[in-house]
């Protein structure tokens, strides 16, 4: 089942990384003459209303969404690696207020927090900087839950009997951190990765259908997913289904290779 | 006591969230835009000169400190401003729009759970690796389904929205759930129980029930966070009049003052849901 996972995630990644030379057609390029076209020979999984490839316009967005959840969930760890190990080494009183900043990021449902900080921004923005702003605030947004476990796992270390018998011993904090705490943090911080990854990816797939994700013309899984409110057009071209065929094989992947129960520390991957 | 000292805890840190949330909440919405623009701005008789003291005069006024002051006070009297993009009273709106999602999160929390301890128990007692792998692939299944699609899925055969809810609430509670049966299903106490013939009925509610009430307990104050969070597409996609609709609208619109509110109210709501879980727990624990 693993080993099926990997080839299935490295083949979309793969065709993400390639985008430009797999896809038949440039993502935005319209062919007037044919909206809304059936597949054929010329589109093998049709055309939308504005007459583009659905086909390239796929291959496009797996790219966007495949090769950014990742570098989401990479600034989401690290930041709640460094604000952890930055207050867990200070006084009481700021690893308490620590803790009551992750409860009140914890409190609100991850998409609302989404939602109002994505609307101090403006909402009209060109492609580039909505994928930015999406992926970047998912990246700030997310550091809570992975802050939690980093300072549990901290204050944990704090207590042991070995940092104790490493500190009378005279080690200097720096060789403690190196030596001892980061490769158990480490191991933290992967299988935290490996969490949010899609978590991400669903959560672009959300916010996409809300239209706060990926601005036109750029495609992403989430803004291809809003042809789904159409049910007539998917009548018409069931293939309008297939970027929701490739997100849940990817989900399914990504899930088959998360790690184990004990070491995810939270209720459910994605919210 | 030790009751009373943990009330007094949890009552402290609902006080403190509720006062960070509402700071926050403040904050944004006097530095929104358009927050410094005054009706004089429109007066070209005026001299800069005058404009410019004016505008000093409205920033002493609405200094950050002073505005959250008023914002607090009039948020505990239930006054949270009017709303720019619906003209109408902010706490109207959120009156109007409450029962909606109540409903939505109340019977999707519920039937979510349902469903997950129905496939969690399949799981852990029935000891079949096929039921136990059906189990796991159902949830695999609804965790790879973006919610708002299962939720269109439903709107468009004029299902019910809350069974949309449940069904996205299912996979991110069974793997708990069933961590949670798996511990109970290896206490001794409950395989004493079994040796001795109980039936499966009486060890689910005296022994397995009991046991782990206090992680269900917690676990359902995080459920009702999460069907509030998959509420908001629900509502926007499948137009329920409800609150997660209104802070799509609101967030569009950008309407810091019913944002705010919505924020501050969700915030007290949440941190209380948690609060209550937690104590609820700490008593079934003591």
């Amino acid at each position: 089942m693993r080993i099926a996972a990997v080839i299935v995630l490295l083949a979309v990644l793969l065709a993400g990384l390639f985008a430009p030379a797999i896809a038949p057609y440039d993502y935005s390029r319209q062919f007037r003459d044919s909206p809304n076209a059936p597949a054929s020979s010329q589109f093998p999984m049709g055309t939308d209303d504005l007459g583009r490839d659905r086909l390239s316009r796929l291959i496009y967005a797996t790219r966007i969404s495949v090769l950014l959840a990742p570098a989401a969930a990479f600034v989401s760890v690290m930041i709640a690696l460094l604000l952890s190990a930055v207050t867990a080494t200070r006084r009481l009183w700021v690893e308490h207020s620590f803790s009551a900043l992750t409860t009140l990021s914890l409190s609100l449902p991850w998409i609302f927090l989404f939602i109002i900080l994505r609307a101090l921004l403006p909402l009209n923005t060109g492609a580039i900087p909505s994928i930015l702003i999406t992926f970047g605030l998912m990246g700030v947004a997310g550091w809570a839950w992975p802050g939690r476990v980093f300072t549990a796992s901290i204050r944990q270390m704090k207590k042991s009997g070995w940092l104790l018998q490493a500190r009378a011993a005279g080690v200097p904090p720096w060789r403690i951190a190196r030596i001892w705490a980061w490769p158990r943090l480490r191991a933290l911080a992967a299988a935290q990765f490996r969490i949010l990854i899609p978590a991400y990816v669903l959560s672009e797939a959300s916010l996409g259908l809300l239209g706060f994700g990926v601005a036109e013309p750029l495609p992403s899984w989430g803004n291809l997913l809003a042809e789904l409110q159409h049910p007539a057009r998917v009548r018409d071209n069931p293939w309008i289904l297939a970027p929701l065929g490739l997100l849940m094989l990817v989900m399914i992947a990504l899930e088959a290779l998360q790690p184990s129960r004990d070491s995810r520390q939270l209720p459910g991957a994605a919210s | 006591m030790r009751l009373l000292n943990r009330l007094a805890l949890h009552l402290a840190t609902l006080v403190a969230v509720v006062l960070a949330g509402g700071f926050l909440a403040a904050a944004l919405v006097r530095y929104s835009p358009g927050f410094d623009s005054i009706p004089e701005d429109l007066n070209t008789a005026l001299s800069p000169e005058t404009l410019q003291a004016l505008h000093a005069r409205y920033n002493r006024e609405n200094s950050l400190p002073r505005f959250y002051v008023r914002y607090l006070g009039g948020a505990l009297r239930g006054d949270f401003g009017v709303s720019q993009s619906f003209g109408q009273p902010v706490a109207l709106l959120l009156r109007q729009r409450a029962p909606a999602t109540g409903r939505l999160v109340i019977w999707g929390t519920l039937g979510g759970w349902t469903l997950a301890a129905l496939l969690a128990w399949t799981a852990v007692w029935l000891r079949r690796s096929v039921l136990t792998a059906a189990a796991a692939s159902v949830s695999g299944l609804l965790l790879a389904i973006p919610p708002a699609v299962l939720a269109l899925a439903f709107f468009f055969y004029q299902a019910p929205l809350g069974l949309a809810l449940s069904l996205g609430l299912l996979p991110r509670l069974f793997g708990t759930l069933r961590a949670i049966l798996e511990e109970c299903h290896a206490s001794p106490a409950l395989l004493a129980a079994r040796a001795r013939g109980i039936g499966p009925l009486r060890i689910g509610v005296c022994y397995v029930a009991g046991a782990a009430a206090p992680q269900l307990l917690a676990l359902l104050g995080i459920a009702i966070v999460l069907a509030f969070g998959l509420a908001i597409p629900i509502e926007t996609l499948c137009g329920v009049p409800g609150m997660g609709a209104l802070t799509v609208q609101a967030a569009t619109a950008r309407d810091m003052p019913l944002l705010c509110a919505l924020a501050l109210m969700i915030t007290f709501l949440v941190t209380f849901v948690h609060a209550a879980g937690d104590l609820a727990a700490g008593d079934e624990r003591a």
